[in-house]
């Protein structure tokens, strides 16, 4: 096996990559004085990260922003699957709804999340609905396309073997969706970061959203930048957790190197 | 000839049972199959299609891109209606696909989340009929074809003429009557081709089993074949049926009789001169 080697190379050049740009960038603060409420240097931030931490300000504005993006993940993706399940399995129903998915897909989500903080509150509760949502989508859209993309000579060989509808759709369509189901995962494992610090934006008492509008207001700049690092690492700790599930699922497709381009 | 309709569904239609309970056990009457376009005109894919085979016998089907031969083994699997004319199986009327019929088609079509034993098992699944029994079967199958190593493998693991292999062992799983093969070794290399010929013929000599083989090439139709039926297109028809009267048990040597050769040159001959082209080989 030699991608294991492959990828830990690439790693390392990655890793040697953003080692560089980042002395340039404290190079660059220092040689040129640029002041840090325009552009903090990276030491800097890395105090006002480390300070976060050590006061404790950040926790509870991460475990609810840590909230809001894994229920409203798991939520908007639950109901896009079943939704999407739904409609694959009748064509009447999804000739019937389909045009109205597309037509309000194109809605931006995030210009009526002002309206969500009207009917569900400043709590997580409308962070949660507006991830949902913004998570819902590419979901539903991917199982869609998924149950679409079953390969006809494997349906032949099904109904020659005379499978029933249900033994087709458990043990062909259904498990040739996950393919394309899970890529629209990912999107929406990114996406649910930006749906909650939206939320967060717009009105919220708590949450990093909150916490970067609130240092921004102070002219804190390193802080807004620390607080980006927090909201980075809980949407690669998702996307990375549904990858892995990926890697575990659809065992059978060769990904390396086909990476979502977002 | 033999009680085939004792296994098979007593719903489907049974009107010529009696005129055809001592012919063929595969019997094609004026079929007619005719498909509507995007663009709304029809196409006639089969016009007046009339084949008997009989039991064991092995039947390839020989002909250009676009002469029904396709279509003609869709409607036999069942996947396919005729449009006018009667396809039978053991004197019923094809309606679904039958138990007793079983295909393999061009690609392998495997399950890629299942292991190359889940895979052949999949027909007895399908029906509930998972047994011990079922299970050494499989394995037989498969060691028979010299996968036995290879059971707990997933397809990606495996080379396009293994893949082909595991696919006619899924297809023997239930022990039809009859296999309908449709190009199956058309994707494979000329080397992989050759040696699944061969394990074809030991199989076929093994389990005696009715075939209908459709392929492009001329040679693997001779080679194979107790008759080949020369089909030509527009509209798709049989233009002829060769009867191979080259003595079995037959090998790669059997390619270089004279017998062998002279055989080819006269189905090649029924093509015009532009469809000969189109044959390789």
């Amino acid at each position: 096996m030699k991608i294991p080697l492959a990828i830990s190379g690439h790693r390392l050049q990655s890793l040697v990559l953003i080692v560089v740009l980042l002395a340039l960038w404290e190079i660059a603060c220092k040689v040129f004085s640029i002041p840090s409420l325009i552009l903090p240097a990276p030491g800097a931030i890395a105090l006002r990260f480390d300070s976060l931490i050590t006061t404790g300000t950040v926790w509870p504005h991460l475990l609810a922003t840590l909230t809001a993006v894994v229920s409203g993940f798991v939520a908007g993706t639950g109901a896009g699957f079943v939704l999407g399940a739904l409609l694959s399995i009748s064509p009447a129903v999804e000739r019937l709804v389909y045009p109205y998915v597309v037509a309000f897909q194109t809605v931006p989500k995030i210009a009526i999340a002002p309206l969500f903080i009207i009917w569900f509150g400043y709590g997580v509760a409308s962070k949660i609905v507006i991830t949902a949502l913004v998570c819902f989508f590419p979901v539903l859209v991917s199982v869609m396309a998924g149950f679409h993309s079953t390969d006809r000579d494997q349906l032949d060989m099904m109904k020659s073997f005379g499978a029933t509808r249900w033994q087709t759709l458990m043990r062909l369509r259904l498990p040739s969706a996950m393919v394309v189901i899970f890529s629209g995962l990912e999107i929406a494992a990114v996406l649910a970061v930006i749906g909650a610090v939206v939320g967060e934006f717009v009105g919220a008492q708590q949450g990093l959203g909150y916490l970067i509008t609130a240092l921004n207001f102070s002219l804190d700049v390193p802080g807004v930048f620390a607080v980006l690092i927090f909201l980075s690492l809980i949407g690669m700790l998702l996307h990375g957790a549904v990858r892995a599930c990926s890697k575990r699922f659809v065992f059978w497709i060769q990904r390396e190197g086909t990476h979502l381009a977002l | 000839m033999m009680p085939f309709s004792a296994e098979s569904p007593s719903k489907q239609q049974c009107l010529i049972d009696a005129v055809s309970a001592t012919a063929n056990l595969i019997e094609v009457r004026g079929l007619e199959k005719r498909f509507r376009t995007r663009s709304g005109e029809i196409v006639q894919a089969l016009s007046d299609v009339n084949l008997d085979i009989g039991e064991n016998e092995f039947v390839s089907v020989v002909g250009p891109s676009g002469c029904g031969k396709t279509t003609l083994l869709r409607i036999l699997a069942g996947l396919e209606q005729a449009s006018d004319g009667a396809a039978l199986v053991a004197g019923e009327t094809i309606a679904e696909p039958r138990p007793d019929v079983a295909v393999v088609f061009q690609q392998a079509t495997l399950l890629p989340w299942n292991t190359v034993l889940d895979n052949v098992l999949l027909p007895v699944q399908l029906r509930g009929e998972r047994s011990r029994a079922s299970m050494d079967r499989a394995t037989a199958l498969l060691s028979f074809m010299g996968l036995g190593e290879f059971t707990k493998k997933y397809p990606f693991e495996l080379s396009g003429g293994m893949q082909q292999r595991v696919a006619i062992c899924r297809a023997l799983m239930r022990d039809p009557k009859i296999l309908l093969m449709d190009e199956p070794f058309g994707a494979l290399d000329a080397m992989t081709r050759e040696r699944l010929n061969l394990e074809l013929m030991r199989l076929w000599s093994e389990e005696k089993k009715t075939v209908i083989f459709i392929t492009h090439s001329i040679p693997e139709a001779v080679l194979l074949g107790d008759r080949v039926v020369v089909m030509s297109p527009r509209p798709g028809r049989i233009s002829a049926i060769v009867p191979v009267d080259i003595p079995r048990p037959r090998s790669l040597k059997t390619m270089s009789l004279p017998r062998f050769g002279v055989l080819c040159d006269e189905i090649r001959s029924m093509f015009g001169a532009e469809l000969q082209a189109a044959f390789s080989l």
